[in-house]
């Protein structure tokens, strides 16, 4: 889960982070009862939103007066900014900066370790910077104090941060304090973007992006006070939510059936297995066909769980189809998997047609009771096992629908 | 000869009493593989399906001391404790087939592998399978599915999908090959065992003549192939997929699919066949393609 700046900073506050004075505007609120209580003059006003370049893209601005705030808070709310919902609009003292640096932690998958990431010459022209004048540290999990010696792979890199760093204890304990809320709040990144050093000789995190690791949330009960999100530059739709809490409770880790992304075209679909999603969507546009939808459900989930999934699925109005297709499975089981997806489909009894591919343990009593399900509603259903690969049963859909429609 | 595993190597399952551990247990051993015993601290002394369970892998060891590999299937909360008594009894093949288990764990269980030489496959691993060999964990399902789609042959698999491993394997089989090893690794963004790793020792067993990889977008572990063809560190024909095109149009950041693929720019399936394209991989666009591209080679 990606946190919003505002969040973000909350978790370097606690973690003895230094970060600018500051209030939140939420949607509904009144911008100018929020500045009164702020009681400063030079301000800055930023976008709260999950990904893109807010500050290349007007979603940050300098305000001096009452109106300047109140207008730019009602602009930013109303903005779409590169397709990020605006979830609410922070205000913040205005930082008298002498320097911009760069401090992130993140998990690096070639070397598998969370590596530490510095540069002297940070903010928003982050990724323009020489690679001689990034500094890069593994950092070894298992110890809870930063050590300053740069080790393999990234000893060619010219020893260590002391030599890169300015020589400056906050700055030190800015990189341990960074270290703690990565490691105790289960980051997968914590990133600092500008680190400002001001006038004054303070460092405070000028502006703070972090995600979670939502397979931690085991331990950690507070993350259910966070406002449920999408990054897909809207508020989660009614079914997006419905279909997450499917794989909350007690039986949260047996099986997977809780994704679903609403997506703007008119075929539902109803996948088996992450890899085959991706493989499926790919031929789903191939194919011609626009998804209503991304899903997929894997590791044998109860026909229970299924059952919820598929009725989310089929609550999308306007469909024209229905592509439920997986691989040869290793271990799930098709009956009970596909048990949930007719009795799903029994309350519903689309009238769209439905193109089903699948194979693997107890398949022939899953297609059994998929016929059976097809003949007592009259569905349009066509049912294909192993033999035919599941991209040609995205070709035969498209077809019927195609069919349908002249 | 299978590359993770051959004929009479010993295996353990950590979790054995739990539902999924049981029938991983169970399968392995409907294929051949010689499972001596489960653990389950507290449950020392009892039997599951007539195979031994002891407190701990320690105590394993002591009527077993071959051991080689253990497939772990405990609750993600008790995956690093039980991943880290692996390492410290000094098993060399871990497989992690727990699902869900935090980043930080894994990157721990992996900084501790590393340090005593430990080759752990996962998390998120259904296992691997040598055909007429030997499997780790349900790879192929029960029999006689598995016999439908698992012959020995010459084409090696790696995958980062569970489903797909075999989806692939069925496509190799339908067009009358057969398989040398085939590998889910698991699609997490932290795997203990990437392509790179098992294109090594693909190179080194003289049964694979040529290998396909299902791959996905995101994440770096695709371009580690190519720096491993560039150093003749492989030199077997290769054909890989990389699922997830489509991906391209969802926001950057946000993962599909697999925990490991993530919308990053730069890290796309497009930008991934290029790379591969540039040191002679096979890049098929779609799934099915994989074993056209191979077949000549096989």
């Amino acid at each position: 889960m990606n946190l919003y700046e505002f969040e973000g900073k909350n978790l370097f506050a606690k973690y003895g982070i230094t970060i600018p004075k500051g209030v939140c505007v939420y949607r509904g609120e009144d911008p100018v009862q929020r500045y009164r209580e702020l009681g400063l003059s030079e301000l800055v006003v930023k976008a709260q939103v999950l990904s893109g370049k807010r500050g290349k893209n007007a979603g940050i601005r300098f305000c001096s007066s009452r109106d300047e705030v109140e207008n730019s808070v009602r602009a930013l709310l109303n903005m779409d900014l590169q397709g990020q919902y605006v979830a609410a609009v922070r205000l913040e003292e205005r930082m008298d900066i002498l320097e911009e640096h760069y401090l992130s932690i993140v998990y690096d998958t070639k070397i598998k370790q969370p590596v530490l990431i510095y540069s002297r010459e940070g903010g928003v022209d982050i990724e323009e910077v020489g690679e001689d004048k990034i500094f890069k540290q593994l950092l070894d999990i298992r110890l809870p104090i930063v050590t300053c010696k740069a080790t393999q792979p990234y000893s060619a890199m010219d020893g260590s941060l002391r030599h890169f760093a300015p020589c400056d204890d906050i700055l030190w304990s800015t990189i341990q304090n960074c270290w703690n809320c990565f490691l105790q709040e289960d980051a997968r990144l914590v990133e600092i973007n500008p680190l400002v050093k001001t006038r004054e000789g303070r460092w405070i995190a000028v502006d703070a992006k972090v995600a979670l690791d939502d397979d931690a949330g085991f331990r950690h009960p507070e993350w259910k006070g966070y406002a449920p999100r999408t990054m897909l530059g809207r508020r989660p739709t009614d079914r997006e939510v419905n279909a997450k809490k499917i794989d909350e409770g007690e039986a949260w880790y047996r099986g997977t059936a809780g994704k679903y992304i609403e997506m703007d075209g008119d075929i539902a679909v109803l996948f088996s297995g992450g890899g085959a999603s991706l493989a499926n969507m790919d031929a789903l546009y191939r194919a011609g066909l626009r998804p209503a939808n991304y899903t997929e459900y894997s590791g044998n989930p109860p026909r229970e769980k299924v059952y919820a999934l598929t009725k989310v699925v089929l609550s999308k109005p306007g469909l024209k189809g229905l592509w439920i297709a997986g691989g040869v499975a290793n271990f799930t089981n098709v009956k009970e998997t596909f048990q949930g997806i007719a009795d799903a489909l029994d309350e519903v009894r689309p009238k769209f047609p439905i193109v089903v591919r699948r194979a693997g343990p107890y398949e022939k009593e899953g297609m059994a009771l998929m016929e059976e399900c097809m003949r007592r509603n009259e569905f349009e259903m066509k049912l294909f096992g192993k033999e035919t690969s599941m991209s040609e049963t995205a070709e035969v859909l498209a077809a019927i629908v195609k069919q349908g429609a002249n | 000869m299978g590359i993770l595993i051959v004929k009479n190597t010993q295996v353990l399952v950590q979790g054995i009493t739990g539902k999924e551990g049981q029938r991983a247990a169970a399968a392995m051993r409907e294929y051949g593989t010689e499972v001596v015993g489960g653990i389950r601290p507290g449950k020392g002394g009892t039997q599951i399906d007539g195979v031994p369970v002891f407190n701990s892998i320690k105590e394993a060891l002591e009527m077993f001391p071959r051991i080689g590999v253990t497939a772990i299937y405990v609750p993600p909360l008790s995956a690093k404790e039980a991943i880290l008594e692996a390492i410290e009894a000094g098993l060399p093949q871990i497989n992690v087939i727990v699902e869900r288990v935090p980043i930080q764990d894994v990157a721990y269980c992996l900084a501790a592998a590393r340090e005593r030489g430990v080759q752990v496959i996962g998390p998120s691993s259904l296992g691997h399978i040598t055909p007429g060999v030997g499997r780790i964990g349900v790879v192929g399902g029960p029999t006689p599915l598995v016999d439908e789609i698992f012959c020995s042959g010459g084409v090696g698999i790696i995958s980062r999908s569970g489903g797909m491993t075999n989806e692939i394997a069925w496509q190799v089989r339908k067009a009358g090959l057969g398989q040398s090893t085939a590998v889910h690794i698991g699609g997490d963004v932290l795997i203990g065992t990437d392509y790179a790793d098992l294109l090594r020792l693909f190179e080194k067993d003289q049964q694979t003549k040529a290998v396909i990889i299902f791959g996905e977008h995101g994440g770096s572990y695709e371009f580690a192939i190519v720096e491993l063809i560039e150093n003749k560190e492989f030199t077997k024909p290769l054909a890989i997929y990389i699922g997830g095109r489509f991906a391209r149009v969802l926001p950057e950041g946000m993962n599909i699919g697999h925990a490991g693929a993530i919308v990053e720019r730069g890290r796309g399936a497009v930008e991934k066949e290029q790379a591969l394209k540039g040191v002679g991989v096979m890049v098929a666009m779609h799934y099915e393609e994989l074993v056209d591209l191979i077949k000549p080679y096989a």
